[in-house]
């Protein structure tokens, strides 16, 4: 027996493991795995497989590189390697569930392999990464190979066109609702799309899953999907169109897949409520004029990757703080109305 | 697991149910010469001396205040050695052979109601200072000091809140006697001239918030009343019991007393009654040992010089299988890690925690702000942590890391395990 010197705190919280949160996620991405597999069959598999596989291998030859390098010998088990901990179990899966069911294996395979050692190895590892892995590597594979990526089943009038694609042609086409039940939209079932987005209803019980586990931040997917619905509303006030608009909004494309297993990434947003507020507003913002404006239907692995730029400076010491006090939160509400006032304005004129 | 840490664990189930044990009186009783506030002293007894029970035997001195040494025991005075306090540091003591007697100095008298009712403000700061009464719940800050403050206070406050999880010995002090508690502060009232007392108490405390309140029914011409708290820590923080208990923030770094408001814990609240009424210093103390690495958890009713050795071989000692054990002082969040057993009570030690040693292994930090999102002093521990490891000042300093209690939530919650605590108390020695 032998007394031992510590300083203060002595006891630690019993559920506060980075593993009981990472395996959190991969739990509540199950149900979307099933979904995927049941409607696009091996298909899905094959994609998802290569998609963790990838990442996990990188992660471990590299790791294994750096051990031999510095002259640790060779061990079978890497202790750097974040397997363990599921973090790239979590980041491979929600890769592979953001592609599109027709994606060549070997564009997951050159996807999953760049993300993770751009995104993540070169950063310095789990914790030190600026950019959310999943969304790196999926942008990485839009842009690369954006026309090997594509939809192949359930052809419609619209050439396998999903709702937004719809919608970026034309901001206010009622047309939408035709080709696409809300209810369809919902629980994802015969809906073109990516493998796991499709299904909101599934990735809501994740969600909730989570919230019960607290394992994430339940204040980020919540600012973020209403800063779309506030915004689609508003353009759905000043077009005079039917409810149908922002709830297409909010179901389609990966709205909330992104907001529930990619913006609550708690590596790449700020540390405070305030500041987690901004980011996910950010998000919210960029996502909607990208899709109302821009080139591309789909926005949000954009705009994910874009706000986490900007985590530094939501996190700079001089202005970062733990509450709203009422200047911040005045300042705040001035930005969310020239918000809204720039995208009315802007749907009139682009519109 | 990303959320505020509300509660802490307590482990309180046990020992709140244990009555106190009157410990049998040790052979060899240590007085402590000095301690971290007071760094000199005078005796003026000898080896070889008999002293009695509350005999003054000498004076030791602070910065800015001299407090008299009173001896706890009735005896022959023995050699001065050096041994550990409390608060972890060396201190000096002398030792006093117990004849078993307990014998009174002859100057301790009761004081009269009607002599009590005729004080002033001066008559009661001078007896606290004389009877060198000191903030009881750990701080040692003189409590003559406070009361003496020129301020208008409104408001007495009693803490017994007893936030941190494990400690009892507040608990069972005001179970068992819960009338010198009232009394103490009815004398502190009137030494301010406050029209208000409250008693803060978490509300979870339902066995004490029964005492009181029968108790409360016998002084009913006094405004006191009691406030049932949250239960979270940290509630007994001084800043966070007078917000929930009387509604005023008080901003972190200023005196309380400004604002109309002044705390004592509850053992101090008895001590001045002690000291008022019968004219004694303090002698006696309530004192809790606990953990998961002792056998028989206690509240003990210990006299002040008692070495703690004598009190863990009447818990059983340690359980088997513990091959290290962190040895603390205080509380787990805040209390302070020993290098030894061999530790005196002094009037401010509350209580002795014999923990199991867990090595925690450190993951990099995944940023969840769990620290964050607890902090009770609204910072930013995480970001703190950060600028220490750049070593930057000016982000420190807009960080405010000076305004850390060092309450120990931002390490209790972390996800990774980080010890961050440790991080931001570099921080403020950074930041100087």
């Amino acid at each position: 027996m032998e007394i031992v010197k510590k300083t203060s705190p002595h006891l630690r919280r019993p559920n506060a493991r980075v593993v009981r949160m990472m395996r959190d996620v991969t739990i509540a991405l199950m149900p979307l795995v099933v979904f995927a597999i049941i409607n696009h069959g091996l298909n899905a598999v094959f994609i998802l497989l290569a998609a963790v596989l990838s990442m996990v291998l990188t992660e471990y030859v590299y790791y294994q590189i750096q051990d031999l390098k510095a002259g640790n010998g060779f061990t079978f088990k890497n202790k750097h390697c974040t397997i363990y901990n599921f973090s790239v179990i979590t980041s491979g899966l929600i890769y592979g569930l953001t592609l599109p069911d027709q994606t060549p294996i070997t564009v997951v395979i050159i996807g999953g392999v760049v993300g993770v050692f751009l995104a993540k190895l070169i950063f310095g590892g789990m914790g030190q990464n600026i950019f959310n892995i999943a969304a790196f590597a999926r942008v990485f594979v839009v842009l690369s190979f954006g026309a090997a990526v594509g939809y192949s089943q359930f052809v419609d009038a619209n050439a396998g066109a999903t709702a937004l694609g719809i919608l970026n042609r034309n901001i206010v086409d009622a047309n939408v609702t035709n080709s696409y039940a809300l209810m369809t939209m919902f629980t994802g079932i015969g809906l073109p799309g990516s493998l796991g987005e499709t299904s909101a209803m599934l990735i809501l019980v994740g969600g909730i899953y989570l919230l019960l586990r607290r394992s994430f931040d339940v204040v980020v997917p919540l600012t973020y999907i209403g800063t779309v619905f506030v915004l689609s509303c508003a353009v759905m006030i000043s077009q005079g169109i039917g409810f149908w608009y922002p709830m297409t909004h909010l179901l389609s494309g990966g709205l909330i897949f992104g907001a529930v297993f990619m913006a609550t990434d708690p590596i790449t947003s700020p540390v405070t409520r305030p500041g987690r507020i901004y980011f996910a507003f950010g998000i919210g913002v960029i996502t909607f004029f990208i899709r109302l404006f821009g080139n591309l239907p789909e926005g949000v692995v954009f705009a994910i990757l874009i706000m986490n730029m900007f985590v530094p400076a939501i996190d700079y010491a001089k202005w970062s703080h733990q509450k709203f006090n009422l200047r911040r939160l005045s300042i705040f509400s001035v930005v969310i109305a020239l918000t809204i006032l720039i995208t009315i304005v802007g749907v009139n004129y682009a519109g | 697991m990303i959320s505020r840490a509300k509660k802490v664990s307590d482990y309180k189930e046990l020992n709140t149910t244990l009555p106190v044990t009157r410990y049998v009186d040790p052979e060899t009783i240590y007085i402590n010469l000095t301690n971290n506030r007071c760094k000199t002293y005078e005796l003026n007894v000898e080896k070889g001396d008999y002293i009695r029970v509350a005999q003054i035997i000498g004076e030791r001195s602070g910065g800015f205040f001299k407090q008299p040494i009173y001896s706890t025991v009735s005896g022959t005075v023995g050699e001065t050695v050096k041994k550990h306090d409390g608060t972890g540091v060396e201190a000096e003591f002398i030792t006093v052979k117990n004849d078993f007697k307990d014998e009174l100095c002859r100057n301790v008298v009761d004081r009269p109601d009607s002599v009590i009712d005729a004080f002033t403000q001066a008559d009661f700061v001078n007896i606290v200072k004389e009877k060198s009464i000191i903030g009881l719940g750990g701080s040692g800050f003189p409590t003559y000091i406070k009361l003496d403050t020129k301020e208008k206070i409104n408001t007495v406050v009693v803490n017994a809140v007893e936030c941190e999880p494990y400690l009892t010995s507040d608990y069972r002090l005001i179970k068992d006697t819960p009338e010198p508690v009232i009394k103490g502060l009815i004398y502190a009232m009137k030494a301010l001239n406050a029209p208000e007392g409250v008693i803060a108490i978490k509300k979870t405390k339902i066995p004490l918030i029964e005492v009181l309140e029968r108790e409360l029914k016998r002084f009913k011409e006094y405004n006191i009343r009691l406030a049932k708290l949250e239960d979270y820590y940290p509630q007994g923080w001084e800043i966070e019991t007078f917000k929930n208990a009387v509604g005023i923030t008080v901003p972190i770094g200023e005196l309380p007393m400004k604002y109309g408001i002044i705390g004592f814990n509850v053992s101090t609240c008895a001590a001045i009654y002690e000291a008022v009424k019968h004219n004694m210093p303090v002698v006696k103390r309530h004192f809790t040992i606990n953990g998961d690495a002792i056998n028989f958890p206690q509240n003990y009713r210990v006299r002040v010089g008692t070495n703690v050795r004598d009190l863990i071989k009447l818990s059983d000692g340690y359980v088997d299988d513990a091959k290290q054990i962190n040895f603390i002082s205080g509380g787990p969040m805040m209390g302070v890690s020993m290098p030894t057993d061999d530790i005196v009570i002094t009037p401010t030690t509350t209580s002795i925690l014999v923990l199991k040693s867990t090595d925690y292994k450190e993951e990099p930090c995944v940023r969840c702000a769990s620290c964050v999102y607890s902090c009770p002093a609204g910072l930013q521990p995480v970001q703190i942590m950060n600028a220490v490891k750049r070593n930057d000042k000016t982000a420190l300093a807009n960080l405010e890391a000076k305004n850390c209690i060092e309450c120990g939530l931002c390490a209790y919650v972390c996800t990774s395990k980080i010890h961050v605590t440790d991080y931001v108390r570099q921080g403020k020695q950074l930041l100087g």
